[in-house]
């Protein structure tokens, strides 16, 4: 018996990934996203307080959705993309 | 529509019925219950009759990919579908695909929201859709398969797989399926989709992500003003996602409290404008963290009240159901939109 593959899709246009070059942890600035659900702030700013044992932090940065419930605007994540190569997302609830 | 040829075909040998319902749970195709086999005859018969679609889908969330008219068509197989549900099936993805439905939102959330579906127009009764009594209960293939091929597409293609990109803390009944008709024929009121910009002779497909319907008592009320009373307490819950995120609600009329409130002078304005009014939540029903919250995420109460809808026109309001001193009230995951789309004619 020959079905139809109820899962298939095709990738989307220009779906290609770019190539992200080495990070470094020690010195490069770093956002810290809040999804804007309770406790979300919380989380990260217990993991700024960690990440300030190991390294500089004045480049270690807050952002967060308007909307718990909202997908963050796409200029958002593009001044993000922009300025950060290490962005660190805490889904608070 | 994409090339309808493009597909994937599995060959899955000579499998007997039981056979195939544990093959499909094991690949995880279903919501649960047993499907019907996708077979390519079987597809086709669904694929023949939208050939003339050609408007491409976007990718589905949270996986991303883009559906083909034959992986549509094999999921409403699978669910049960009459050939003629295709295109009902095809206008309510169309619907939640929109953006601001949100629908990564909605299938990613903790909310036990679904994707409510409202046929009106002619192709109710074309498809023998239930829109009267028990029109959101068991009993009525059109009603059943439909919301359920929705549902296996955004769990097969679009990957909102339960407790996986799928985080509802308890879920809903509402995600095995969710589709009924309006019942036009008994609303004292224009039908909803000719409110909404259609013509009367269109058929359209309206969507939301909701919750299952909440059901409102009312079998001593004389008045549409004690009506409306019930209706507005009913409906100001501390719990609501409405209030948590704001977005629209639907209200759904049995006709019997329907022709009361239309014999009383009450226009579908006049009742959102009252329920957007009456329908809130006074700050002493919540608790102090919480208020706290709506104020951190742009929802301050409103003269000691939290408002459930952002503007009395996400208040919808339709007639559905039959005989019975019944209403109900369909709340929103809140950061969705109610979206419209025009079932277009089988090829």
């Amino acid at each position: 018996m020959r079905i139809v593959n109820p899962s298939f899709g095709l990738a989307p246009a220009g779906a290609e990934q770019a190539a992200s070059g080495a990070v470094d942890w020690r010195e490069d600035p770093i956002l810290l996203f809040s999804n804007a659900k309770p406790n979300a702030k919380e989380l990260l700013e217990g993991l700024r307080d960690r990440l300030a044992t190991i390294r500089r932090v004045d480049n270690v940065d807050f952002v967060h959705k308007n909307s718990a419930s909202q997908p963050a605007p796409p200029e958002l994540i593009e001044a993000a993309a922009r300025k950060y190569r290490i962005a660190l997302l805490a889904l608070g609830d | 529509m994409q090339d309808a040829a493009e597909a994937e075909i599995i060959e899955i040998g000579d499998l007997s019925p039981e056979e195939w319902t544990d093959y499909a749970i094991a690949q995880g195709w279903s919501d649960g219950l047993p499907l019907a086999i996708p077979t390519e005859a079987a597809v086709e018969r669904l694929v023949a009759l939208c050939r003339g679609d050609n408007e491409p889908f976007p990718p589905i969330s949270p996986r991303q990919v883009v559906p083909t008219l034959r992986s549509l068509a094999a999921n409403a197989v699978m669910a049960g579908c009459r050939p003629d549900y295709f295109p009902v099936v095809l206008a309510a993805l169309r619907g939640v695909l929109r953006p601001e439905y949100n629908l990564h939102g909605t299938l990613a959330t903790t909310h036990p929201c679904a994707p409510m579906v409202l046929v009106s127009g002619p192709a109710r009764h074309a498809l023998g859709l239930n829109c009267g009594t028990n029109c959101f209960g068991q009993g009525n293939r059109a009603n059943a398969t439909i919301g359920r091929a929705l549902e296996l597409i955004l769990l097969n293609i679009g990957g909102a797989r339960p407790g996986v990109m799928d985080r509802a803390t308890q879920g809903s009944p509402a995600k095995y399926s969710f589709c009924f008709g309006e019942n036009q024929e008994e609303s004292p009121w224009a039908p909803y989709h000719v409110r909404r910009g259609f013509a009367p002779e269109d058929s359209v497909v309206t969507v939301m992500a909701g919750e299952g319907p909440h059901n409102i008592n009312d079998h001593a009320s004389t008045t549409g003003e004690g009506i409306l009373t019930t209706i507005a307490q009913s409906i100001a819950q501390p719990g609501s996602n409405n209030i948590y995120g704001k977005g629209p609600y639907v209200l759904v009329l049995g006709p019997e409290h329907a022709a009361t409130l239309a014999r009383d002078g009450w226009t579908i304005e006049a009742l959102q404008q009252a329920l957007f009014e009456r329908a809130r939540v006074h700050v002493s029903r919540v608790s102090p963290e919480n208020v706290r919250q709506y104020v951190d995420s742009g929802h301050p109460p409103v003269d000691d009240h939290l408002l459930l809808a952002p503007t009395p026109e996400d208040i919808h309001i339709l007639v559905a159901g039959g005989a019975g001193k019944h209403s109900a009230w369909i709340p929103s995951f809140g950061g969705t939109a109610v979206c419209s789309v025009k079932v277009r004619a089988p090829a």
